[in-house]
């Protein structure tokens, strides 16, 4: 969003993606791999091509990215660096075996910080919380860096209390210098989050615009400020800066929420259209899509169920049991679905989104008793959860 | 040279990370006393020239602290033991620990490239804070009435140094090799340090097929093991030794922005007569992202729902808002003493690192003593008569320390007199008094040449490595000294090649007779 008075200079986002863009097109594929191939070029050049992608969120670029890395990998040997990118890459695609296979490729990759901290993300999404907030809490003992923050923040706000997590989120906030703007952006929207977590919208919005502030024309800060008022312009707005599936999604929803059905129904098969060529690729980071797709947007509860199946394989966390057991619900198989939301419930979550999908869950499978209790824990953590719900879905 | 290419979060010598306006090269201080206005202290802090030669990022904001004091010498009834060092580094701690508050002179430069410049502490006026335009000499008049000189801008290259030598000599990866940065034992391989190099040391060993590895290129870093197993040091056919150093100005032909005043003593200090030592030392800090958000105009939208944090800092405030990047005092405190590292990067405050010194000073010695006794030469560092140098890390001070006793406590001969030009009864510095505090230590009533302050003419590299020669020792009946490694004819003799003293002898451009001295941008 380029904020007012600024219309003729480049936003922040853009004069980054404009500075990679020029650097890779001083060094390309072909200068970056010229016979003999030098290590530092290459790895500067797989490295910017994953800064690319990473910054206007081109999933669909990191293909391109990952053969480039593999290339490396090929010509070098496992070289510390290209293997921790490729870690990285991976876990961004929710690929959590591949991840740690990555970070075993090099002998003493695992035991190296950044590579400490992913395995410590790889342990939270396969649903080993203590593990992974035990990792975290050594790793910022030995120097608290700003991102092993913000994940202890970000447990901490999933499964402790929300002031401890805001504190903690700036506390990593403090260690961000004015070179790293968009990583203070970032943090702005996460607190945002856990703001609007408990209800608190306006709180959000300030937090959202900070995030401008900071880092001004970042597509990721219009899309939760789009998420956050709902309204149609905004998303387009995002949909101009990225080709993205889901934002195309949450467009077509607000559509057809007011009735514009026919503008709704291209922008929602736009995004299945995509989710599900992603998906025959082999690529598995659309399967929570396209298990929300099916449950909500354009029912069809057996394939939610059956995309729920298929990502909880891989990642067997809160999110994936909800997601899995709201399925089940869906297709009319709340019993079924008990095992999954009992599970996600037991872990200690504290997401009044997830929780109220639990109660009506344990409503409709008869155990009152369990249904009242996330009842009450909903209005505990967010009494306004039924207003703000439609902004909490990022 | 001090620390170029540090701390290692801004060190340029990793693929992925840039050069930073933090990095900060040197910090130059000697008196100045030519003319009738009175004694006057010169200091001149430079750093990196980013985002270029003369252009300021002003999201850095740079701090010179400066404390003047009488000096003080080193009773030598003390003795020569750990107890009496440490009892010293007590002595520092209790003055930088305590009701300590230097004077400090703190300036940040706008978008605008505009200076903005604070004065604070002085002893014998209240704050004050000016402002004036960059790249050229201005003149700030003090509550008191003085002058202070000051120039903010760009500036040649004051640091003339075999920097490539140098990391030859202690077997640091990055300079020769892509090291990932995760890789943090692939900085200095456990090669052992030397000033010679070591027979099949194959890693480090000057290849003429790949003259520019080490200078502007890099090699793949082959697969382990980073260790050397010879005997010996390598001899070409003449049965001469191959130096590591070249002799040559890493730095040739580059740019440095700089921060340079001259200040009156009388305006650092309520008693000039005493107070003869002025101390100083250098600090980067970069603005944190929260200080910068305080900074970025309101958006009208946003003015009805102000954010929380919004507010007019002081000036105590003002610090608060960034983060200490980098400090400089002393050349080699940093680089050669403790290891780069981000999480030591500390001025005054660094006397907790004295046992780090130690024990760093005593694996650095198992390297350069060995390398200096086959030349021929005496060593001040005890290597039990080792013929090659040693690889050799310490845990323990206390095993450290009577190897290095006469490193540290030895008298550092100079040349010749002409540093006391008032012939004064001035004690010679010793190691461990340069080093802790890592400061800048001015002595008024000397030329200011290192260790009495720092020129811009000293080599203070080859300097360095004379801590390890043995002072009592004598060369043509003349006592070592600090420039004994700089004089061509110890070489010419010497049996090694190149025949040249380990760094250049002279920057390669004239400095100024005036202020503010450094040398015109290329």
């Amino acid at each position: 969003m380029p904020s007012p008075g600024k219309a003729a200079a480049l936003t922040d986002y853009q004069a980054d993606l404009q500075r990679i863009q020029s650097d890779l097109a001083e060094l390309d594929e072909k200068t970056a791999f010229a016979e003999p191939i030098q290590s530092e070029t290459a790895t500067r050049y797989v490295y910017r091509l994953y800064a690319l992608c990473s910054l206007n969120g081109d999933l669909i670029g990191l293909r391109a990215v990952e053969q480039s890395i593999d290339r490396a990998i090929q010509h070098l040997g496992p070289a510390e660096d290209l293997c921790l990118l490729k870690a990285n890459l991976d876990f961004k695609l929710h690929r959590l075996a591949e991840t740690k296979r990555d970070l075993a490729l090099a002998p003493a990759l695992a035991s190296r910080r950044p590579a400490r901290v992913i395995l410590a993300d790889v342990a939270f999404q396969e649903g080993h919380y203590a593990e992974a907030r035990q990792a975290l809490e050594a790793l910022a003992s030995e120097d608290s860096t700003w991102d092993v923050l913000a994940r202890l923040a970000h447990i901490e706000g999933k499964m402790g209390s929300a002031a401890k997590a805001d504190d903690l989120y700036v506390k990593a906030q403090d260690e961000i210098t004015a070179k790293e703007m968009r990583s203070f952006a970032w943090i702005e929207l996460q607190r945002g989050l856990l703001a609007l977590a408990r209800g608190r919208v306006r709180e959000t919005l300030e937090h959202y615009q900070c995030a401008d502030r900071a880092y001004s024309g970042y597509w990721l800060t219009a899309e939760h400020i789009a998420g956050l008022r709902g309204s149609p312009y905004h998303y387009e707005r995002v949909l101009t800066e990225v080709n993205k599936p889901e934002v195309a999604q949450k467009l077509g929803e607000i559509y057809a929420k007011n009735g514009y059905q026919a503008q709704a129904q291209p922008l929602l098969a736009q995004a299945l259209e995509q989710y599900l060529e992603s998906a025959q690729r082999g690529e598995v980071h659309y399967y929570h899509h396209l298990t929300e797709f099916f449950a909500d947007v354009v029912p069809n509860p057996q394939e939610a169920v059956r995309w729920a199946r298929k990502d909880i394989e891989l990642r067997d966390n809160f999110n994936t049991q909800t997601a899995l057991a709201w399925a089940l619900h869906r297709a009319g198989q709340s019993s079924a679905a008990l095992p999954y939301i009992k599970r996600a419930v037991e872990s200690g979550v504290n997401d009044a989104a997830l929780l109220n999908k639990a109660a009506l869950i344990f409503e409709a499978a008869g155990d009152w008793e369990a249904a009242l209790e996330c009842e009450h824990r909903v209005v505990h953590l967010n009494p306004h959860h039924a207003a703000t719900a439609h902004a909490h879905s990022h | 040279m001090a620390d170029h290419n540090d701390p290692n979060a801004v060190n340029s010598a990793f693929s992925d990370i840039d050069v930073s306006a933090a990095d900060l090269y040197d910090l130059f201080g000697f008196p100045v006393n030519n003319d009738a206005s009175g004694e006057k202290a010169y200091i001149a802090l430079t750093f990196a020239s980013v985002p270029k030669t003369g252009v300021f990022d002003s999201d850095i904001l740079y701090r010179l602290q400066i404390h003047a004091a009488p000096r003080v010498a080193w009773p030598e009834a003390e003795g020569r033991s750990l107890e009496s060092l440490l009892k010293y580094v007590d002595a520092v701690k209790e003055k930088y620990l305590g009701n300590f508050k230097a004077s400090e002179i703190r300036v940040n430069i706008d978008k605008d490239q505009r200076a903005h410049v604070k004065f604070l502490n002085f002893p014998k006026t209240a704050d004050f804070a000016t402002s004036f335009e960059t790249n050229k000499v201005n003149e700030v008049k003090t509550p008191d009435g003085q002058t202070i000189k000051a120039f903010i801008g760009g500036r040649e290259e004051a640091f003339f140094n075999d920097l490539t030598g140098f990391f030859r000599s202690i077997n640091y990866g990055p300079q020769f090799y892509h090291v990932p940065h995760t890789m943090l034992e692939g900085r200095e391989l456990p090669i052992p340090k030397t000033l010679l190099e070591l027979e099949g040391n194959d890693l480090f060993n000057f290849n003429p097929a790949e003259p520019t590895v080490g200078y502007t290129t890099k090699k793949n870093l082959p697969p382990g093991p980073y260790t050397w197993n010879g005997t010996t040091y390598k001899k070409d056919a003449n049965g001469n030794f191959r130096f590591v150093y070249t002799g040559q100005d890493s730095r040739k032909g580059l740019n440095s922005n700089a921060i340079v005043f001259e200040i009156p003593l009388s305006f650092l200090t309520k008693t000039p007569a005493t107070d003869r030592v002025v101390n100083t030392w250098g600090e980067t800090w970069v603005l944190k992202a929260s200080g910068k958000v305080a900074q970025i105009p309101d958006h009208p939208v946003l003015s009805e729902n102000p954010i929380a944090f919004l507010r007019n800092f002081d000036l105590d405030e003002e610090l608060k808002s960034y983060k200490l990047v980098d400090t400089d005092g002393q050349p080699f405190a940093d680089a050669a003493l403790s290891e780069r590292e981000d999480s030591r990067q500390m001025g005054a405050n660094n006397f907790w690192l004295a046992p780090v010194f130690v024990k760093r000073l005593a694996h650095l010695g198992w390297g350069f003593g060995p390398s200096i006794s086959a030349l021929g030469l005496k060593t001040s560092f005890n290597h039990d008569n080792s013929p090659i140098s040693i690889h050799k890390t310490y845990s323990s001070v206390i095993e450290a320390f009577p190897r290095v006793v006469k490193t540290l406590f030895q008298p550092l001969n100079m040349p010749d007199n002409s540093w006391n030009p008032k012939g004064l009864n001035i004690p010679l510095r010793r190691a461990f008094e340069v080093f802790v505090p890592n400061v800048c230590a001015i002595d008024m009533d000397t030329t200011g040449t290192w260790p009495f302050g720092r020129r811009l003419e000293d080599q203070v590299a080859t300097r360095f490595l004379s801590l390890f020669l043995d002072m009592e020792a004598e060369l043509n009946g003349k006592k070592y000294h600090i420039e004994l490694l700089n004089e061509q004819s110890l070489w010419d003799s010497a049996p090694i090649e190149p025949k040249t003293p380990p760094n250049p002898i002279k920057n390669d451009k004239e400095f100024l007779k005036e202020f503010p001295y450094l040398a015109e941008p290329w």
